[in-house]
């Protein structure tokens, strides 16, 4: 684990996403319970970070928060170098377009869109319109035969693999994966991983939420997230 | 982007996309068809208005001015046909010696008639006997002198000796309260009859033998001048009635104050505008919910996919997709929704409108049918936004897409019942009812000679809020009932589900929502076919009624006037083929003081057997019991509500009548006692009139002579048979049959052919009462089509399958079928009060049309079943993909 | 292949014999499992070890009667009829419960479709709901619970139907890891409680290590490894792989 995360790295944009003191809270009735009690971590360019937690620890609103899914109630979220939390949606979603790739635990494609439709719809939200794209995508998760297959029609590894490929269309500075392996066989989670550290080597920041000890190994560096606090 | 979405959509969510097309297809189909419709019919009544007159302005040349260049003026007036000069004058009485006596009239009114007046303005006058042409005599004249054709009159003249005229021919003047209105008076002023004594002399005649009257009071002779009009007159006959009247007021202003136009065009539209307008506010309360309901069905079909489209959304706003992008990838959706359904409507429509029409534009203008369709499809655009974009738009509001992707929790009590809306509206409509159905209430308010015409619209409030209120409140009861009724609701399934009865109820009771909305939306389908049918019938069993009591009966035979034909020549009438009962009715008039009425002798044990008497007609006991007093005591008299008030009559009380004898032909008194009143009766006017016994009547007069016989042909034939009439009874009496009168009926509404409006309101409402039951339930079990999979996994047999999904469909019908029949029952109840100055007379029962409501239930029914042993088909054999899935 | 049965403790449950099953037709037809011939017998603890798309779940639908093979035979000698739900339980890869009934009445479910009476269905699921630890959520609706607390429920839904055989289709495959360790526990002692066969597909190496034997899956084709008689096999079996699996794991 690499501990290069000095304040002279973020000045000179190596750092692809930087978030401070995020707090955030969720109210049932007369309860509140508090999801973030003031996560700080950072991903440079180039770098892989896992958040490792148990379940209920934070982990999906942290990574909703980084995403600009969902608004902190307190700290600030930057994702190459502009401030994407506390601003109006509209901006928001500009900046998840331009620089953000969100990969789900499931559900990442249109279901009534193919493989293709549902890469060709996140660039057409980056503003994007250069097609060949596409093909070198596909063929970078292995899936160059399967553009016109719709979502039903592919198996679990095939969608997993999919799912990163929309992720990727808009080419973003940070991909935020949400336990990107959960449902894979050995085999197909290695070569989804494969794909993340390729994408850390062509100098994005990648961070991956997870439990998944494959993934912990994998990665540059490794955060644990505890009730809604990073462990020191 | 868009494309690639759309084309996505299209390609492999076309059967929910197909689904909510039809939805809204149905609606726009409905509301352009109804708009054509109503145009149509609007025209109509324009038509109808204007042939019903005769006449269509009396230009009444004033006192000092010059009747030649008042005349000049009116034929250069544009829109003026044909002009003719017509003389009025007063004669102080007729006489006339026939058979030995001498009979004399009261003041009478002589008319002249320039030559070609007959052709010019054909409705004016009927000719009964004699000559065409020459000196004519009115019937009722005629009959008080006791004279024919060749006789000769006397006319008294005022200032001047009498005139002694010639009759050529006795004619009938249809159209006499128009004729000798008093021009330019107000409605209230205007003579209570027109006058009986009327003789009509050629113009040269007319000159010759008022010229002494004239000269002792040039102000006694006066002129008309009868106008035809051929002016382009607007469709709708509240246009039309504005463009007369203003017309009118000019041609007014022109002659300089030389003459006052009668405008009888005008009058007959100013009626024919409140038709319209009744016509408009069935649209609206058949038409509205209606579209209402097919918007609902909408809903619902677009609403099934809501939790798709909430994760798709979400998807694409993590994907970067800002709100205006999101947006407009749902109007992208609902616009090819709402267009693909609007066109499907309008072809629906059109098609409608050519089966039931012969015309796809329903009979209207090509004009106003395109404004109808498009502003169909225009809704068809709305109902689409109200249905996929408002709830997109509504989902996208939320602040993040964190907040936007959570799902809506669990059931709970719908926040609404908390607040009662249900018993709120329908407390505020029973009270909107009471107040609008009270005495001085009247639904459209069309003061004679005012442009403006006003509709209590709020008499529509008491129905739609009923509807509204009792749709809510069937939610209610229906989540209560599923919420609390568990064991209940177990033990009705049992013969469908056997063991499973409890697990069945359970997972029907946790499925509440879904289901009490399924079953509102039956419910207010089935609703809607049933108010919408039953007025329609009794829509049409007033018409029916309407026609009988002006005809009288299956077929009339009418005699000539002073024709002294006795109830035995029923007998050869009764052997003509298709004649199955002939009733005589004998017809005379009365003196009651110094008033004339008609007064009806009837048999009363047999009257009903050729025609129908309802209740509506009298007042002071059913018909039945008057009838049986008119038996029992020969001397009963039925009379008008009027006489009643005139004369302060008291049941029992003796009411002297004069009746003219027959061998003396003087009118002498006959004691009748007042036993109830008669407020309609077969063949007899509007206005005042006696019933009273025959065999009475025939003692006391010495004469059995019939008027008319009712001949009843058992519903059926009526044409065939009053051809057979004529051809053998000839010119001696007038035949008329019901089906030539009920098309004839006044210009009320009951002459628009309602019965294409019904045709398209109860097809649609069986398609929709079909596609609530159907659709609704399909797409429920499509919803839990991965139920049954597992429920097939773990060892379902398809019976137990059945059992299910039947009990869900038996639910939803159950439930459906029982709030639909109250909820329209009320409504039905609640339209005909409302509407009551639609039905003339009004209705004593609601008619309820089984037949067709069977058949809407069968439809409804089929599409359950239908939709149920699908469901259960798709899922005894889940697919390999929803295996896949577990 | 078995040996062949001695008919007194061991009861043959499953039969296959070189059944295969193919999807689609001509040349977009797709094999998902090639001619497999295996036994499950009475006491066996299987899993069937493999990478998505291999054709794990679709021999375990074979095994449970759900899907038909295109070619080959399958019988359940000792289960009597073909294709019982009620002599084999079956657990999803997702909890697969329904959303309309509570906790107890999903785990009751099985018992109520085969015909024993609701009073009696809810006494013993109740007391499987138990057996895995999960009676307080007995109320619970499935939309309430947790991926670990639904796969559990599920569980007892088998368990409560006492089978003969019990299949799991990556059972774990949702769940972290502590979880769906649990989640193993609890099938293991349930298929030990009721003396039936579990048959585990996966593709999770630390659950194969938990059963007896382990046969892997590629693309359609089984391996069967040659059994050691199931009275004497060790519960927890020593990370032995079979040749083919380690090549097409790591």
């Amino acid at each position: 684990m690499t501990t290069t995360s000095t304040a002279a790295a973020r000045a000179d944009g190596a750092t692809a996403l930087d978030a401070r003191e995020l707090y955030r809270f969720f109210r049932t009735g007369e309860e509140e319970t508090l999801a973030l009690r003031g996560v700080s971590l950072h991903v440079q360019r180039g770098e892989t970070v896992a958040v490792v937690g148990p379940s209920g620890s934070g982990k999906s609103t942290l990574l909703a928060c980084l995403a600009g899914l969902d608004e902190p109630a307190g700290g600030y979220v930057h994702v190459g170098g502009e401030r994407i939390s506390h601003r109006p949606e509209a901006q928001r979603a500009r900046l998840r377009a331009r620089r953000i790739g969100v990969l789900l635990q499931s559900g990442n494609l249109i279901a009534h869109l193919d493989v293709r439709e549902n890469i060709r719809i996140a660039q057409a939200a980056a503003g994007r319109r250069d097609v060949s794209d596409i093909a070198a995508l596909l063929d970078g998760v292995g899936l160059s035969g399967r553009a016109h297959a719709l979502p039903h029609e592919l198996a679990g590894g095939e969608l997993a693999r999919a799912g990163l490929a929309v992720a990727l269309a808009n080419d973003p500075d940070v991909l935020l994966a949400d336990e990107p392996t959960g449902e894979l066989d050995g085999r197909t989670e290695q070569r989804v991983l494969g794909l993340l550290g390729s994408r850390a080597d062509a100098g994005r920041g990648v961070l991956v939420v997870t439990h998944n000890t494959e993934v912990v190994s994998f990665a540059d560096r490794v955060l644990v997230l505890r009730d809604g606090r990073i462990q020191p | 982007m868009i494309i690639t979405w759309l084309s996505g959509l299209v390609r492999r969510r076309s059967g929910r996309l197909l689904a909510a097309a039809l939805g809204i297809s149905l609606a726009v189909a409905l509301v352009a068809a109804l708009g054509s419709f109503l145009t149509a019919s609007k025209s109509t009544m324009t038509d109808r208005a204007v042939r019903s007159v005769a006449v269509g302005w009396q230009v009444q040349v004033q006192p000092g001015a010059k009747p030649a260049s008042v005349l000049h003026t009116v034929r250069s007036a544009p829109g003026t046909r044909t002009a003719l000069p017509v003389g009025f004058a007063h004669s102080t009485g007729f006489h006339a010696r026939t058979g030995g006596s001498t009979q004399s009239t009261g003041p009478g009114v002589v008319l002249g008639l320039p030559p070609g007046y007959r052709s010019a303005f054909p409705g004016e006058i009927r000719q009964l006997t004699g000559s065409a042409s020459g000196v004519l005599i009115a019937q009722q004249t005629a009959a008080n002198l006791h004279v024919a054709p060749g006789d000769t009159i006397t006319i008294g003249r005022p200032g001047g000796g009498p005139a002694h005229v010639k009759v050529a021919g006795v004619v009938d003047l249809p159209q006499a309260d128009s004729l000798f209105q008093k021009v330019g008076a107000p409605p209230q002023s205007q003579p209570t009859a027109p006058p009986d004594n009327v003789i009509l002399l050629p113009a040269a005649q007319f000159t010759r033998a008022t010229a002494p009257i004239k000269a002792a009071d040039p102000a006694a002779v006066t002129t008309q001048i009868h106008v035809a009009r051929d002016a382009r007159l607007p469709a709708d006959p509240a246009a039309a009635y504005t463009a007369v009247t203003g017309a009118a007021h000019n041609t007014e202003a022109r002659t300089a104050g030389g003459g006052l136009v009668g405008d009888n065009l005008g009058a007959a539209l100013d009626s024919a505008r409140q038709d319209a307008l009744y016509a408009q506010i069935l649209f609206l309360f058949l038409g509205v919910p209606g579209a209402v309901l097919a918007a609902l069905l909408t809903a619902t079909v677009a609403g099934a996919g809501a939790d798709r489209r909430r994760r798709e959304q979400a998807l694409l706003r993590t994907r970067g997709l800002g709100f205006r992008q999101v947006v407009g990838l749902a109007v992208t959706e609902s616009a090819a929704v709402g267009v693909v359904g609007g066109l499907l409507g309008i072809g629906i429509a059109a098609g409608v409108g050519r089966a039931a029409f012969g015309t796809a534009s329903f009979g209207s203008t090509g004009a106003s049918a395109a404004g109808w369709f498009a502003l169909a499809l225009l809704l068809g655009l709305v109902i689409a936004a109200a249905a996929v974009l408002v709830p997109a738009v509504r989902d996208l509001r939320q602040g993040t897409v964190a907040e936007a992707r959570r799902v809506v929790g669990r059931a709970g009590t719908p926040r609404w019942m908390k607040f009662y809306p249900d018993l709120i509206l329908l407390a505020v409509s029973y009270f909107v009812f009471r107040a609008s159905s009270s005495n001085n209430y009247s639904l459209v308010l069309a003061p004679e000679g005012v442009p403006t015409i006003s509709v209590s619209y709020w008499a529509f409030l008491g129905p739609a809020l009923l509807w509204l209120g009792s749709a809510l409140l069937l939610w209610r009861l229906v989540t209560l009932a599923l919420a609390h009724g568990r064991r209940p609701l177990a033990r009705l399934v049992r013969p469908l589900t056997g063991a499973m009865a409890g697990t069945t109820a359970a997972s029907l009771s946790r499925q509440r929502r879904p289901l009490a909305r399924a079953v509102v939306l039956l419910a207010l389908a089935l609703s809607f076919a049933v108010s919408t049918a039953a007025f329609n019938s009794t829509y049409r069993q007033q018409a029916e009624v309407d026609a009988r009591l002006t005809n009288g009966a299956d077929v009339t035979v009418t005699q000539s006037p002073g024709s002294r034909t006795g109830p035995s020549a029923a007998n050869p009438l009764a052997a003509i083929p298709g004649v199955r009962h002939v009733e005589p009715l004998q017809h005379r008039f009365a003196y009651v003081g110094a008033d004339l009425q008609d007064l009806y002798g009837v048999r009363p044990s047999t009257v009903t057997s050729a025609t129908s008497l309802q209740n509506a007609y009298f007042s002071g006991g059913s018909a039945k019991s008057l009838m049986s007093k008119l038996a029992t005591r020969p001397d009963s008299l039925l009379v008008s509500e009027e006489t009643v008030k005139d004369f302060q009559l008291a049941p029992g009380d003796t009411l002297k009548l004069r009746l003219q004898d027959a061998h003396t032909k003087s009118f002498h008194t006959v004691p009748f006692h007042y036993a109830g009143v008669v407020k309609e009766f077969p063949t007899a006017p509007r206005d005042s009139f006696f019933v009273a016994n025959a065999g009475y009547i025939a003692k006391t007069t010495g004469s059995d002579a019939v008027g008319t016989f009712l001949v009843d042909t058992g519903g059926g034939n009526q044409k065939a048979v009053a051809a057979r009439l004529r051809h053998q009874l000839g010119t001696s009496a007038k035949v008329t049959d019901i089906t030539q009168t009920r098309s004839q009926v006044g210009s009320s509404l009951t002459s628009v052919d309602l019965s294409g409006l019904t045709r398209i309101e109860l097809a649609f409402a069986v398609l929709l009462a079909a596609g609530a039951g159907g659709i609704v339930l399909a797409l429920g079990l499509a919803e839990r089509r991965r139920t049954f999979a597992i429920a097939t996994v773990l060892g379902a047999t398809r019976r137990q399958l059945r059992g299910l999904v039947f009990s869900e469909a038996a639910t939803l019908t159950a439930a459906g079928l029982a709030g639909g029949a109250l909820i329209g029952w009320a409504l039905t109840q609640m339209l005909v009060k409302v509407l009551t100055g639609v039905f003339d007379p009004p209705p004593e029962a609601v008619a309820v049309p089984w037949p067709y409501l069977a058949l809407t239930l069968a439809a409804a029914l089929a599409a359950i079943v239908g939709a149920a042993l699908s469901g259960v088909r798709r899922s005894a054999r889940p697919a390999v993909e929803e295996l896949r899935e577990l | 292949m078995k040996a062949p049965d001695t008919g007194l403790l061991v009861d043959t449950l499953i039969d296959c014999r070189d059944a295969a099953r193919t999807y689609g037709r001509g040349e977009n037809a797709v094999v998902a499992v090639h001619g497999a011939t295996f036994q499950v017998r009475t006491g066996d603890r299987i899993a069937i070890m493999g990478p998505s798309g291999s054709g794990k779940s679709t021999l375990l639908h074979l095994m449970a009667g759900l899907e038909r093979p295109t070619s080959g035979k399958i019988g359940w000698p000792a289960l009597g009829r073909p294709a019982t739900a009620h002599d084999i339980g079956v657990v999803f890869q997702s909890p697969s419960l329904i959303p309309a009934l509570d906790v107890v009445e999903n785990a009751a479910l099985p018992l109520v479709l085969s015909g024993t009476a609701e009073p009696e269905a809810r006494r013993r699921a109740l007391s499987a709901l138990d057996a895995v630890g999960v009676a307080d959520l007995a109320d619970k609706l499935p939309e309430e619970l947790s991926g670990g607390q639904a796969q559990r429920v599920a569980v007892a839904r088998v368990l409560a139907l006492r089978p003969k055989v019990v299949l799991a289709d990556e059972p774990t495959g949702q769940l972290d890891r502590a979880t769906g360790r649990h989640v193993m526990d609890v099938l293991l002692d349930t298929a030990a409680e009721l003396g039936a066969a579990l048959v585990v597909t996966t593709h999770d190496p630390t659950v194969g290590e938990r059963l007896t034997e382990r046969w892997p899956m590629h693309e359609g084709r089984l391996a069967t490894t040659a059994p050691a008689p199931a009275a004497s096999t060790p519960r927890a079996a020593p990370r032995a792989r079979p040749n083919a699996a380690q090549g097409e794991t790591s």
